[in-house]
């Protein structure tokens, strides 16, 4: 809950903000009051929520200033035809440049008013998009700022109220499109492909046809003699099984189990399938090595210890492994060579991705000077802003005193 | 004028920006009016912290992180103490976000 103290302030500020924005609102073209009023009021109401402020607000102080939020310089909107006042019936040249100032009815605006609607900007954009104008573009004096590092120009409506970090910096340009085009039709113009083929390497193109042969095959029909690594698997029309391209050939022996008699060569172990059709280019894998069946760029045979912090000449009867021997300092690890150094995170970072909002305590100030000596840190700030155990207390000045 | 758009992320600058997405989200608000009302929310904010509050605080603690990147220091504090005129706060962790002040005097 806020003081007293800061919950007047906000209130001040929240009607001054309201007050200055009136003008935009109630011009031609704007919202209306009505707009304006339910923007305070809803900004009021969520400040309550926060409890940043405390209600009910007094308004009788709010009265006082409504009742006259005279500027010494009236603005005049200079798009619309100039409407005399009762006083004069039509403008002369005399009285728009009279010669005494005094009498002059049209006023120069004040610096920091915005007369118009900035230029370039449509009237009905759709919500949710921003046609901002760029920096460079606008002659209004909010968005030009000379040097490129000052994190202050508001370039871009954005609902993300996350500034990117600490820079503050927003970038040019409108809102990239939100609408990704739809695929385009090239990718549909594929050869339809069809998985039950087994894709072989070679093969004539007679097969492509295949898969439309009668699925009834007869699988019993298997070519005696025990198969070889190499073989291309037989074409369908002899009879043989149909092949799935996922390599697996699982469904070969619950299949040949079926039929009395079947005299067909059950291969041994599905590792070494001799069915199995290569799926990958490159060297084939040892079957020790079929989990790390990813290209792999480095030479099986010469696989070298990354890990250098033990001693390990590579002996020749390590080379099948891939993988360094276990190393009990180090977690084992199946992936990579190196160690994930998994703990190597302060945990800190992560409560800083995880934190609640409303437990985040947080300063927003400016700072006037940052030094430090060895490993002792001071600053001055100002005109800040905390929010601390769920309070906001605002500061004109602070010292801080940091020990790294 | 330039301004700080740094209040934007206090409480009363977030419910003022969701206030305002609210309200451009239903179509009743247009976003250039939106973002002339933020605009006008840094001024009034940074106006009255110079002008209107007179506090000073303190700030002890143990910096865990550091950072300094397009002229805005971010501290990462632990276990700080916080002193001011309504008493004291400890927090384990808080974070500080301070832009330069010359910025705004250039």
């Amino acid at each position: 809950m806020a003081s007293t103290g800061t919950s007047n302030i906000y209130i001040h500020v929240i009607e001054d903000v309201i007050n200055k924005v009136r003008d935009e609102f109630v011009t031609d073209g704007g919202p209306g009051d009505d707009v304006l009023a339910e923007l305070q009021g809803i900004w009021e109401l969520k400040m309550m929520h926060a409890g940043a402020i405390l209600g009910p607000i007094d308004r009788s102080a709010k009265q006082k200033a409504a009742g006259g939020p005279v500027t010494p310089n009236p603005v005049h909107d200079l798009n619309v035809p100039y409407e005399g006042t009762e006083e004069y019936e039509t403008p002369t040249a005399d009285m728009l440049f009279p010669p005494t100032p005094l009498h002059t009815p049209m006023q120069t605006p004040l610096p920091g008013m915005i007369q118009t609607p900035l230029p370039g900007t449509a009237q009905t954009p759709l919500p949710g998009t921003a046609q901002t104008p760029l920096p460079g573009n606008d002659s209004s004096p909010y968005y030009s700022i000379p040097t490129g590092g000052t994190p202050i120009t508001p370039n871009e409506y954005s609902s993300n109220n996350d500034n990117g970090g600490e820079g503050q910096m927003r970038t040019g340009g409108g809102r990239p499109s939100q609408y990704m085009q739809p695929p385009s039709s090239w990718l549909s113009q594929r050869p339809p492909l069809d998985v039950n083929v087994a894709y072989v390497e070679g093969r004539e193109e007679g097969d492509k046809g295949a898969p439309n042969h009668p699925p009834t095959q007869d699988f019993f029909l298997m070519p005696s003699g025990k198969r070889k690594r190499e073989d291309i698997p037989p074409q369908y029309h002899s009879g043989g099984y149909i092949p799935q391209q996922d390599g697996a050939g699982n469904v070969l022996p619950e299949v040949l189990k079926v039929g009395p008699g079947s005299i067909a060569q059950i291969p041994v172990q599905e590792g070494s399938l001799s069915c199995r059709i290569p799926q990958l280019d490159g060297p084939i894998p040892v079957p020790y090595d079929d989990a790390r069946s990813t290209p792999n760029m480095y030479n099986y045979q010469g696989v070298i210890n990354e890990d250098y912090n033990i001693v390990n000449t590579p002996m020749p009867n390590d080379m099948q492994a891939a993988t360094p021997a276990p190393i009990p300092n180090e977690p084992v690890d199946d992936d990579d060579d190196e160690p994930l150094n998994e703990d190597d995170d302060d945990e800190l970072d992560d409560l800083e991705q995880g934190e609640d909002v409303n437990t985040a305590h947080l300063v927003l100030a400016q700072f006037d000077k940052v030094t430090r000596t060895k490993s002792r840190w001071k600053c001055t700030l100002k005109d800040g802003i905390m929010r601390v155990n769920n309070k906001d207390i605002l500061f004109n000045k602070a010292t801080g005193e940091f020990d790294f | 004028m330039a301004t700080f758009e740094l209040y934007r992320r206090s409480t009363i600058g977030m419910c003022l920006t969701e206030t305002l997405d609210q309200m451009v989200s239903s179509g009743v608000l247009s976003p250039e009016l939106a973002i002339q009302v933020l605009i006008q929310f840094d001024k009034s904010m940074t106006e009255a912290l110079e002008n209107e509050v007179k506090s000073k605080v303190s700030i002890k603690g143990h910096l865990h992180t550091y950072r300094f990147c397009d002229n805005v220091w971010t501290f990462i504090l632990q276990n700080a103490q916080i002193k001011s005129e309504e008493g004291q706060e400890t927090v384990e962790y808080v974070k500080i976000v301070a832009c330069d002040s010359k910025l705004l005097t250039q």
